[in-house]
Formats: structure tokens, sequence, C-alpha cells
């Protein structure tokens, strides 16, 4: 199931100059229930903190965005006119998850924001779980050399080896990595598995 | 409607004076550019008014916006607001992109007559202006196994400049050239010394200058410096070729200054065609022997005789009916007889590749005949092979 994210309440920082549209922008993020900010200025997100950047992707330039290259930390939106394959690539490379056309119509700004927010926590949570399975996959190593120990120390197969140092991981109820670091240690003795 | 106040319409139409837009920046850092517009979308309006007694009249309402973002489009909609549905002008694409909302908004027309760098069509513009595969394409296709393959690109600091550069990047990667310096200035910026002293260590075998205006001209003044004092910066050599550098613009940079180096256009006021030669001595009389002729002299007064040959054609400056009296049309042009495609609203556009000469004027090199526009760069290019395109 989807779950719409709520923007009531949340911050937006805008970084654009200030014109007849970005009026009607900030007007919109208002009824919304969004609080806006414009600045043309490169966004210190310390000094003025923000839930969500919309970026000026026709005039933007590398530097006004503090990650450029790194993912951003919040969601963003480009605010786009060009169709110019350069002006959407950068967008991309600053990490825009959606576009709002210039000149912006009040019915496109809920669609944008909240494409861009669903996308980010997505995109946050795909990211942990990526850093939670790299890890594991680093600690394989440590696993094998624990299921050797075992087999060594009370004589079984790789296969009961195995059954035993996940009986002891749930025990502790840490990973299966962890508890053969543990072992590999000595903080857990071999003989436990057994 | 009733019948009767169907015809009032029309008589209205066919007797009353059509008002038509021409909003240039006649001031500010591309003044001179916009001054070649204007005088070029006059001299076709004074010609129309002499051979007035065709019913419709015109009556041309310029503005000038100073390079002002905000001034275009306050202009544009007084324009728009005051009758005026047909509108030649803007010269950078940040206006032109300023201004077709609002266009759009009041089933307007716009001519936009400027080299650009292409990825737009615009159902509610009239481009008259060369896009990339009429003018670097060629310009590539000519230069890069003449001149050599290590390009240094050099650009102004907002869209022109920006994709101008992606495009020769992707271009040169497809040629097995090399892109060997990229830098950006912002159109005011005068300080070029960096600039020259990287050109200089890097030694390209030419420069791509997409810079516009105040820091276009330091740059190729300070060039010129580097080359009186080390010749193998000479334009012969090593020389600096423009997109969109025209006549207009030589003087202001300082005769002499620019010598050698290359531009390329749709029209240059020394091409030798009898079309040419008879606009050359009508804008004699309006502007005097001494005026040069930039492809933005030609290409307002073009741009201005084929919006009013279509609004005569049609008895109405209705947008819709006006369009589509262009895309049937054949114009005769000093640069030769144009077409405007029905399917992208661009015209086909002849190349040629100047070299400027002392005089401020330019010896054209090459040429090739007109070729459709292709805003969207979507025909298939030698070299490129891959489906998906690297864009960064």
């Amino acid at each position: 199931m989807t779950v719409i994210p709520d923007l009531v309440g949340l911050k937006v920082a805008i970084l654009h100059r200030l014109d007849e549209g970005i009026g009607r922008l900030v007007r919109q993020l208002g009824l919304l229930g969004l609080e806006a900010h414009v600045q043309w200025t490169p966004l210190d997100l310390e000094a003025t903190p923000a839930d969500i950047v919309l970026v000026d992707a026709d005039q933007g330039w590398s530097g006004l965005l503090p990650w450029s290259g790194e993912p951003a930390p919040v969601p963003m939106v480009a605010l786009l006119q060009s169709e110019a394959p350069g002006r959407v690539a950068w967008a991309i490379s600053e990490g825009a998850l959606s576009i709002l056309p210039k000149p912006v119509v009040p019915a496109a700004v809920y669609p944008a924001l909240v494409l861009a927010v669903a996308a980010h926590a997505r995109a946050v949570e795909a990211a942990a779980r990526m850093e939670r399975l790299e890890e594991r996959l680093r600690m394989r190593p440590l696993v094998h050399a624990a299921v050797r120990s075992i087999e060594m120390a009370v004589h079984c197969d790789e296969e009961a080896a195995y059954a035993a140092l996940r009986r002891a991981a749930m025990k502790r109820r840490i990973t299966i990595e962890q508890t053969a670091a543990e072992m590999l240690a000595g903080v857990i003795p071999l003989s436990e598995a057994g | 409607m009733g019948f009767f106040a169907l015809v009032v319409a029309l008589r209205f139409a066919m007797d009353g004076t059509i008002k038509i837009g021409i909003l240039f920046s006649c001031t500010g850092p591309y003044g001179s550019i916009g001054r070649d517009c204007r005088d070029g979308a006059a001299l076709a309006f004074a010609e129309a008014s002499e051979m007035a007694g065709k019913g419709i009249s015109f009556e041309p309402v310029y503005t000038d916006p100073e390079g002002e973002p905000r001034a275009y489009l306050e202009q544009a909609r007084a324009m728009l607001r005051d009758g005026c549905r047909l509108i030649i002008g803007t010269i950078t694409s940040l206006a032109r992109k300023e201004v077709i909302p609002l266009i759009e908004k009041h089933d307007g027309l716009l001519w936009y007559i400027c080299p650009y760098e292409g990825f737009e069509a615009n159902e509610s513009v009239i481009y008259t202006g060369a896009c990339p595969n009429q003018h670097l394409m060629p310009l590539f296709e000519h230069l890069l196994p003449r001149q050599g393959r290590r390009v240094y690109l050099i650009g102004a600091n907002y869209v022109w400049g920006w994709e101008m550069n992606r495009i020769a990047r992707d271009l040169l990667r497809d040629a097995g050239g090399e892109v060997v310096g990229e830098r950006y200035l912002p159109i005011e910026e005068t300080d070029v010394d960096r600039l020259i002293a990287d050109i200089r260590s890097r030694r390209p075998d030419f420069i791509l200058n997409n810079m516009i205006g105040p820091s276009s001209h330091a740059f190729l003044r300070a060039y010129k410096a580097l080359g009186d004092a080390d010749p193998a910066f000479r334009p012969e050599v090593r020389p600096v070729v423009s997109c969109d550098l025209t006549e207009a613009e030589i003087g202001e940079i300082g005769l002499g200054l620019s010598t050698g180096h290359l531009s390329a256009a749709s029209y240059f006021g020394t091409l030798a065609t009898p079309e040419n030669e008879r606009f050359r001595a009508r804008a004699t009389t309006a502007f005097g022997a001494e005026r040069r002729l930039s492809s933005f002299v030609e290409g307002a007064y073009v741009a201005a005789h084929m919006l009013m040959d279509a609004v005569r054609s049609v008895g109405t400056d209705e947008p819709s009916a006006v369009r589509e009296a262009v895309h049937t049309r054949l114009f005769e042009t000093p640069h030769g007889p144009m077409r405007i495609d029905p399917r992208t609203n661009h015209a086909a556009l002849p190349f040629h590749l100047g070299r400027i000469r002392d005089d401020g004027n330019f010896d054209i090199i090459a040429s090739r005949p007109a070729m459709a526009a292709d805003p969207y760069m979507t025909a298939p290019r030698e070299g490129s092979r891959s489906s998906l395109r690297v864009v960064s």
C-alpha cells in the first residue's frame, strides 16, 4: 500500500530569483500548509533548515546545492522550463526526484512535492537496506571461518555447524555474522555452539 | 456573432491598422545585436508603408527591455494587451522562455530570429534563426577534418553557453575528438586573463566561443594580444570559432582585432547573390554605405516581411491563420527562398562559414544549401551508435 506523505508543517527552500511565478508558488505552498523561503544564493541547510528543496534547473549552477555530486539529504524538485538535455541532466545530477514545470501552475505543485518526498523516502530506505546487506556481505568470510571452527571443535559436518551457529545467534537475538565474529574473537565459547 | 457583425469585423480587419510588437534590447550588454534587429524590422516596415494602399497597414510598436528579463515580461504583456498579437523579438533564450508563456496565454505568435541552442518547437513561435544542426554540426563537419579535433570550449554562463558546449562535447566524442578545456564566464565579465593563460598552456586546435556580449569582446581582444605576442595563437593557426558572432559586433570589439577568426551564420552581408545585392542597395539607402549587414539585420527584415505577407494573404492577424499561411508559402529573402517546416515551425536555412576581415565584414569560405531544422537533433548521426546519450 502506498502511503501519501503528510506535507503539513514542512519547510521548503526555493532556490530561484523572486518573480511573479515564484510568488504564485509560495502562495500555493502556503495553502498546502508548507512554509516557504526564497533565496538565490547557495543553500546552507544548517543556516536555513529545509525539509524539501525546490531549485531553478534552468539557471542553477554546480555549487548552488551543498551536496553537489552526493545524494541529496532532503527531497528535491527541479523547477524547469528549458527542454535542453544538459539542464535535465543537471537536475538529475543534483538529485532532483520530480519536476515542476515553469511557469508554475498551482495544480502541479502538490503532485510534484508528493512524488519527490515519496521517492526520497524510498531511496533512503533502499540505501539503508543496501548498507545492511553490504555489511553482511563483508562479514561472510567470518561466518565461513566460524562454521569451520565449530566443525573441528565439536566434530560435526558443515550443515550441523551452521545450524548450531544459527541457534546461538537466535538465542542472543543478534545476526549470524555478529555471532560468528564474537565466536572467533572468543567472546562466545565454541562449545556453546555444540 | 450575427452576419452583420461578422462583415463589420472582417471589414475592420481588412481596412484597419495591424499593430506588430518589436521587442529587442537595443541597449544593455547585447544592445548592438538588438539595434541590428530593430533596424532590419524598421526597414521592412518602411518599405511596406511605401507600398501601402492594399487595405492593410502595419504599425510597428517598438520597446527596449534593455536586457532585463522582467522588462521583457512587462513589455510583452503591454504589447499583447495593446492589441499586438504578432511579436518579433527576444534575443537570448532566457528572454524567449520568459515571453513564451504570455504569448501562449494571449494566443499570440512570436517570431524568434536568432540562432539558438535548439530543444524547443513551440506552436506559438516561428523560428527563423538557426539551431545546432544548421550551425554547430555543419561547422564541426567542416572544421574538424581541416583544423584538428582538440577543441577548447568557452561559453556564457547560461543555457546558450552550457547547451552549445554540451552538444559540442557530444559531437567531439562521436568524431573521436577531445575537449581540452571548458570555461564559462558571466555575460558582463571582462577579466579573461586566466582563461587566456589556460588556453595558452593547453594549445587547442581551435576555440569554440559561445560567450556573448562584453565577455566575448574582451576575450577576442585579449586573444589578439596573445597572438601578437606568440604567433602560435594567430587566427590562421588557432582560430576562435562562433555560431553567433556577426557583423553587428565586430566594430564594438574594435576593427581589425578579430580579423581572421571564423563564424557560422545563415547570412553574411557579403553574400554575392542577386537577391542580396538588391537588399544591400535598399539597406545602403536607408542606413548609409558604411553599415555592415548582419544576419540579425537581415533576419528581422525577413521576419517582418514574412509576417506582413502572411497577414495580407489571409486578411487578418489572427495567429492560427497567420501561422498556416506561413507554413504554406515560400518566402523570397536576401539569403534565398525560405520555407517554414509546419512540423517544427522552424525555417530551413543555409549554412555559411565566414572569416572576419579588417573592415568588419566576412569572407565566405564554405557554404551549404538550405537544410531543414532538426531542433531536437533526432536525425541519426554518423559515429553515434548508443541508444543512451551521455548528457553531462
